[in-house]
């Protein structure tokens, strides 16, 4: 801690010229009362008066109103009660004795007191800087972000100083090598300031206005210190154009900084921690998806190949329906291969936020009609009701992409549900868009994946040999589901079916470019 | 009319994929010349006269969009575009720059005859001739002069722009048009960037002719491109 910056404090208590008010007065109380009593008293008693006189002001004022008291008390002393009464003249060498202890005694008690003083004045400054710290430390652990944290602190540093606080803070790695480069001119244009805020940060102590460094700076700055090294610097400005900052307790700023300066490193550490954890996560999902897309992208080149070379080897000898056989197999096997390889397009397109929707209105029954034509062979187990309101409004949407999350809905149904079962799509207008609901009768999604099952190489238990027959999708169908409706400002949910099986919702919002209004029809030329 | 054996110009730089077009034409008695640049491709188009271009829009050495331009510069040789999904602005602009159809790949070998065959029987109509006094595929039934509209024996009742609208995708029938080019010919060029209008009308239009409107049999949607009128569309029941 900084000492040399502790002098300067708030004076606390009286003014100085309330103590030597006081002083008079006691004085001249203390003089009237002796001469009202001298009848009844000794002079030695009267001695005693002013003593006390000199103990009360000097045990609750500074050394110069004690002193004061004790010589103004010698004089009214000597003047009213000391013979030859009227002059200063002493005639009895034991009242110079008298005088002698009374102005030690002045002294003394006045010594003492300051020093109590001073270390209750101190006790109190340390309380309230304790409380501010604590205050502080309370606010910086409430913080999420780094932004927030720099708001918190500039708010209770600024608040300590009496002023403007901006934290500046020195990165790691200075970008280009300059020791001051993480000081931005726009940030300090006051070269007295910049000054200051770059003797601060060098050698971890205050200076600007009011400290013994770079005096003349209209700003304080307030070095932030960690364990090892500064981190960067509170730049403290009046509020005004041109007030100057209020005296204030440097030693609390400098305090402050240090928590501040601890908070910021704590963060920075956090935040490397999160980006190693992240990469770990990162690690872990990419070897799932190797081994997952290796086995998926093996399986039907395989069997495309094995299919193949034997047509190619055997073609002439083999019979009719087994050359059949091989050429659907390498054709079914192909087309699976193009969905896997689509799926995962879809996927890189979401996860590197590059999808492009290009929005137009219109019905909601086009996309999905492309989707059941598309699907009509998958679908051929599965009986689709389609209920769509005939005053469903046009959507704005991008065609291909709602194309695809019907697509992935329906295959996730027909991949999932017994044969026989139906699928119902239904759509309805609510308040903030219109929903959608592709309702299955299969075995439902337990409550607690209904949030997983949109995850990344999610696969639901069930799947097994259907899944397998029906060519997988390395569990990304969902999530490029969720990746297409949030590019449209919505959202997609999975709800239990009452009576058993899963319904995927989701909503479109409503907004979009503006529809320009239809012409009316001519009647002109009639038809029909 | 195309002669016995027309010649179709391949211009594709995949090897495996010119592999694939020329087994299957051959195998259909058409004749093949194949280029594997858009340079290449365009020297071709003049010097074989091919009576029909299949233009892949994935060139090393131009934006297909450029070569479809070119090719029609000098003839009215129908183009059929090929390219992969997810390319759609680049198929809607080379078939608005006059390209007749496309193709996604990956596509098999009945859809490319099927496009190829209905491409040949628009070229040989002369471009001015006047429609085909009635036009019948699946269960829908069009008197073109009478402007009557009927499935299977019931008749159907259009408003005005329906019927342009029927009478446009009839006039490109097999074919894909673009929503550009419907809006354009239906609602004229001040239109063209309203689609919504052509999806209003496309969705009436399907109540009144398609048993199931959520599957359309007979007006496809191409997404993120056009329409198609089928006209080996399934007669339904009425």
């Amino acid at each position: 801690m900084a000492h040399s910056e502790t002098e300067r404090t708030r004076s606390g208590g009286r003014g100085p010229a309330t103590e030597y008010a006081v002083a008079i007065a006691a004085v001249l109380v203390t003089t009237a009362l002796g001469l009202a009593l001298r009848p009844y008293l000794n002079t030695i008693d009267v001695a005693m008066l002013f003593l006390l006189a000199v103990v009360v002001v000097a045990s609750r004022t500074r050394l110069g109103p004690a002193l004061m008291t004790s010589l103004l008390s010698i004089a009214a002393f000597d003047v009213a009660f000391v013979p030859p009464y009227f002059t200063f003249h002493v005639h009895d060498a034991d009242y110079i004795l008298t005088f002698a202890v009374m102005l030690a005694v002045a002294t003394l008690m006045s010594r003492l007191t300051a020093r109590i003083r001073r270390q209750a004045e101190a006790a109190e400054r340390r309380a309230t800087a304790a409380a501010t710290v604590s205050t502080l430390n309370q606010d910086l652990a409430g913080t999420d972000t780094r932004a927030d944290l720099i708001a918190v602190a500039e708010r209770h540093i600024g608040k300590a100083a009496g002023g403007r606080a901006r934290i500046h803070v020195a990165e790691p790695f200075g970008q280009d090598g300059r020791d001051d480069a993480w000081l931005p001119d726009a940030a300090v244009a006051d070269a007295s300031a910049r000054v200051a805020a770059m003797w601060s940060f060098q050698h971890g102590r205050l200076a600007g206005a009011g400290t013994d460094h770079c005096a003349e700076a209209e700003v304080l700055a307030v070095p932030l210190r960690s364990a090892a090294r500064v981190v960067g610097v509170a730049l403290v400005m009046p509020e005004g154009d041109d007030a100057a900052l209020p005296e204030c307790d440097l030693e609390l700023l400098a305090t402050l900084g240090d928590h501040v300066a601890i908070a910021l490193e704590r963060a920075l550490l956090m935040a490397q921690h999160e980006t190693a954890r992240v990469e770990v996560e990162g690690e872990r999902l990419r070897t799932a998806l190797l081994s997952s897309l290796s086995h998926d992208l093996r399986t039907p080149l395989a069997s495309i190949e094995g299919a193949a070379s034997s047509l190619l080897q055997d073609g002439a000898s083999l019979p009719g329906e087994v050359r059949q056989e091989l050429t659907e197999a390498i054709l079914e096997e192909s087309r699976r291969m193009t969905r896997l390889v689509a799926n995962l397009l879809d996927m890189v397109r979401v996860e590197a936020g590059t999808m492009a929707v290009r929005k137009q209105w219109q019905p909601l029954e086009e996309s999905l009609g492309v989707a059941l034509m598309r699907l009509e062979a998958r679908l051929r187990h599965h009986p689709v009701d389609v209920d769509l309101p005939p005053d469903l409004p046009l959507v704005p949407i991008d065609e291909l992409l709602i194309e695809q999350v019907f697509i992935n809905l329906l295959e996730n149904a027909a991949k999932y549900c017994p044969e026989g079962t139906a699928v119902t799509v239904t759509a309805s207008r609510q308040t903030d868009g219109v929903i959608v609901t592709v309702a299955d009768r299969g075995p439902g999604v337990p409550e607690s994946e209904q949030a997983r099952v949109f995850e990344k190489f999610h696969r639901a238990a069930t799947a097994g040999a259907d899944d397998e027959r029906h060519g997988g999708g390395a569990g990304l169908g969902l999530t490029i589901c969720r990746g297409i409706i949030a590019a449209h400002g919505g959202r997609i949910w999975v709800e239990p079916v009452a009576g058993g099986g899963a319904a995927f919702r989701f909503v479109l919002p409503l907004q979009g470019p503006p529809l320009a209004p239809m012409p009316a029809e001519s009647f002109s030329s009639e038809a029909g | 009319m195309a002669s016995a054996n027309p010649v179709v110009l391949i211009i594709e730089d995949e090897p495996q994929m010119r592999r694939f077009l020329r087994a299957t034409l051959r195998a259909h008695d058409y004749q093949v010349v194949e280029a594997t640049t858009a340079r290449e491709g365009l020297t071709q188009a003049a010097g074989r006269n091919p009576e029909l271009v299949l233009l892949d829009l994935g060139l090393p050495d131009a934006e297909g969009l450029d070569v479809a331009r070119a090719l029609r510069r000098n003839s009215r040789t129908p183009i059929i575009v090929l390219s992969a999904r997810g390319r759609e602005s680049d198929k809607v602009a080379a078939l608005d720059e006059g390209a007749d159809d496309y193709l996604t790949k990956p596509f098999g070998a009945q859809e490319l005859l099927a496009r190829i065959r209905v491409a040949l029987r628009h070229a040989a109509l002369p471009p001015d001739a006047a429609p085909q006094p009635v036009f019948e595929a699946g269960d829908l039934r069009v008197d073109q002069v009478r402007r009557q509209v009927f499935r299977g024996s019931q008749e159907v009742h259009l408003t005005p722009t329906e019927y342009r609208l029927l009478a446009a995708l009839i006039r490109h029938a097999g074919r894909v048009i673009t929503h550009r080019q419907l809006l354009h010919e239906v609602w004229g060029p001040g239109h063209v960037d309203q689609t919504h209008y052509l999806r209003v009308y496309m969705a009436q239009l399907r109540q009144k002719l398609e048993s199931d409107s959520a599957r359309p049999r007979l007006l496809t949607t191409e997404p993120g491109v056009g329409y198609r009128l089928r006209e080996d569309a399934p007669a339904g029941e009425v």
